[in-house]
């Protein structure tokens, strides 16, 4: 899609987001190249999640500009749409539709919104339930599945839409212990294959051999971005040392 | 003060001659309800502030002044204008039946609506969220993902609100219609014989309830059928 | 509005009935609802089946019906009973606001019985099991933690019961109950305005809903404080 290399992915200029009075985001300035891997990390409440919800608009931010592959976010509607189609998602709570089957999670967005055949659609999706491996549960409905395999459905789901890229937010957070694996494994996969990602996750280890770039979030600010090996080793801030200790402490 | 047999087996077949009135005016007026109360719903969703507002207005006044009174405002009340009688809805109006429909509906729809509306409400966010960030439009979302799973949602509510209404259509005996319960009246005007005739009826419209909650049982289960875990 | 004039104490003395038939028939089905929901929680099967049956009946019949029945019923009891000591007795009835409110009140009764289990069921094990790792001694667990979460998941529905039971009273005018839409017909037959005089009926109910709904919002966002705000 991109005619000039040089051009970020993403372009976010001093954004401000409030809840009421409530500042989420403080003065966000952010820039992401084609192909790079982000982990956004923080305590609860940093803005880690606000941050990418804003990149498709699930949340409008109220004040700098956000741009995406060259179009900006405003209020019209073909832009956002626009966006939509380039950026995918990935939930917490996998967010499958409960009454649509497997295959049908996979095609309904395919058929709607890119206006593919159902054969087609059919086939794209059964092509990514194969890389995320679960082929063979096609015809079930979501709640048929494990945690583990419905945040796999999740990823193909995204992927189907075939985005320029993907929004992690907190994908294994929901996730029994022995489930988180096999969903880092697909990401890690993903990443290999040189997806543009941002996740927000707790996944150090994640973080640690898949990032490109470690974002450190505290009350709705960036405080420090590195990479991970300085960002680990050599944590700048006060706030990311006291966060670092905290998280891997035990 | 006896049981009489004979009387229930002789009245019995008279007062079911009244069941197709009976099983009329709770279709038509469920169906013509169900309508209004989607166009109210829509209104209520619509963000316009005044559309919203003539439908809350609406189902204030309908779901807080008695069915019976509704009745009478339409069947006595209107033809107390001589525009209602000169109009072309005279052919309704003037007929016990339509009136009894016409209440019956506008009456259903107010509480439909917010059943509803409960639904609507009652579908998870993160679902809508899913649906936007994977491009669908706010009417493929509503058609796709929200109509599906509100009608799931409701259809409990809504089917307690069917029963409602047919035992609102009970009322209809008040202003002459010949159901199965204008019919018992008769009888027992006739005969004085209160317990037979009453009692056998009211086991009739028990009978007709427990096939109303069958029959939604089954289209819960068929709605449903995503939510059970096991084949 | 001229042709309200003079009968605007009658619809006064109406709407006390009104009043009236409520209150008493609260108090009663608050007190059917919780025997009914006693009886369905018990461990006697017998206490159970009568209640289920219960519950059954009233909520499968017309309230109409229920009504005639226990007036007409009730009616020839009597009557048949006064016969032994003056056979030249030709009727003696329950007055119909003591057939009506008992009436309305096992109707309404036999929901509350529903809505009472709901909530008794409702309250999360783990509350009480807490209370009682507390040291909370079961009478203690159950006036501190019982009761103060079953009110609220109760109070909802609750209101719409009172609702119900406020509007059903216009139903008690069929067997002769002197409440508005009784007092309407007489001022109809004296103005010839059917729709005004019922108008005024409907606006009477309107006014008694509100105040029940603004009482009900209000007890709840009381007992909600706890729950409110806490995020």
């Amino acid at each position: 899609m991109t005619d000039d290399n040089s051009r970020p992915l993403i372009q976010m200029v001093k954004v401000d987001k409030f809840f009421g009075s409530f500042q989420a985001l403080r003065n966000i300035d952010l820039e992401v190249q084609k192909g790079e891997r982000i982990v956004i990390c923080g305590p609860s409440g940093s803005g880690k999640s606000t941050l990418i919800r804003c990149i498709n608009r699930l949340e409008k931010h109220n004040a700098g500009e956000i741009i995406i592959d060259g179009i900006e976010l405003t209020d019209k509607v073909e832009d956002i749409d626009a966006v939509r189609r380039e950026v995918g998602m990935v939930f917490q709570n996998f967010n499958l539709f409960p009454h649509m089957t497997i295959v049908k999670n996979l095609m309904i967005a395919q058929q709607l919104v890119r206006k593919t055949s159902k054969d087609e659609s059919r086939k794209l999706a059964m092509r990514y339930l194969e890389r995320v491996k679960i082929p063979e549960q096609a015809d079930k409905y979501p709640i048929q599945l494990s945690g583990g395999q419905q945040q796999r459905v999740a990823i193909a789901r995204a992927l189907c839409m075939e985005p320029e890229i993907i929004l992690f937010d907190e994908p294994t957070s929901a996730l029994d212990p022995e489930m988180i694996n096999e969903v880092l494994d697909v990401m890690v996969d993903l990443a290999k294959e040189g997806m543009t990602m941002i996740c927000v996750t707790h996944e150090m280890g994640f973080a640690r051999s898949v990032a490109d770039r470690i974002i450190f979030m505290d009350e709705g600010e960036i405080v420090e971005q590195a990479e991970p090996a300085a960002f680990f080793d050599n944590p700048k801030s006060e706030r990311t040392r006291a966060f670092l200790d905290q998280i891997l402490s035990h | 003060m006896s049981f009489d047999l004979n009387l229930i087996l002789d009245s019995l077949p008279k007062m079911l001659a009244g069941f197709g009135v009976t099983l009329q005016l709770l279709v038509v007026s469920g169906l013509l309800g169900l309508i209004l109360a989607i166009l109210l719903l829509l209104m209520r969703l619509s963000g316009k502030f005044y559309l919203d507002w003539v439908a809350q207005v609406y189902i204030y006044i309908f779901r807080g002044t008695p069915i019976l009174v509704q009745i009478f405002i339409i069947y006595y009340g209107l033809p107390q204008f001589e525009a209602v009688r000169d109009s072309v809805f005279w052919s309704i109006l003037r007929e016990p039946t339509g009136c009894a429909i016409l209440a019956l509906t506008l009456n259903t729809g107010a509480y439909v609506s917010e059943i509803l509306r409960g639904g609507v409400l009652g579908v998870d966010k993160g679902l809508l969220e899913a649906g936007s960030a994977l491009g669908m439009s706010a009417r493929q979302k509503f058609i796709y993902i929200t109509t599906p799973l509100a009608t799931r949602l409701a259809l409990p509510a809504y089917s307690n609100d069917v029963i409602s209404l047919l035992k609102s259509t009970a009322l209809a005996s008040t202003i002459t219609i010949t159901d199965m319960t204008g019919i018992a009246r008769t009888i027992v005007a006739d005969t004085y014989a209160p317990y037979e005739v009453f009692i056998s009826l009211a086991i009739v419209y028990m009978i007709f309830t427990f096939g109303i909650q069958k029959l939604f049982g089954v289209f819960e289960r068929y709605l449903g059928r995503y939510a059970r875990r096991e084949e | 509005m001229e042709v309200l004039t003079g009968w605007w104490d009658d619809y006064l003395w109406g709407a006390v009935i009104v009043a009236k038939v409520f209150a008493a028939s609260l108090l009663l089905m608050v007190l059917f609802g919780l025997i009914g929901a006693a009886a369905k929680l018990s461990d006697n099967r017998v206490a159970q089946k009568i209640a289920n049956g219960y519950t059954v009946i009233f909520r499968g019949t017309p309230e109409i019906l229920v009504i005639l029945l226990l007036y007409f019923g009730s009616a020839i009891v009597l009557t048949a009973i006064a016969q032994v000591f003056d056979p030249d007795i030709r009727f003696v009835d329950v007055p119909p606001f003591w057939a009506g409110t008992i009436a309305i009140a096992l109707i309404v009764g036999s929901y509350a019985t529903e809505t009472f289990r709901g909530a008794f069921l409702g309250v999360k094990p783990g509350s009480i099991e807490a209370a009682r790792a507390l040291g909370m001694s079961p009478l203690q667990t159950f006036i501190y933690i019982r009761i103060p979460e079953m009110w609220r998941i109760a109070l909802p529905p609750f209101g719409n019961h009172m609702l119900s039971l406020v509007k059903d009273t216009a139903l008690i005018s069929i067997i002769g109950l002197n409440e508005t839409l009784f007092v309407a017909k007489q001022a109809i037959t004296v103005t010839g305005k059917p729709f005004t005089m019922y108008i005024v009926v409907g606006i009477i109910y309107l006014g008694f809903s509100s105040l029940i709904t603004l009482s009900v919002m209000g007890i709840e966002k009381f007992g909600n404080r706890t729950t409110v705000g806490a995020r």
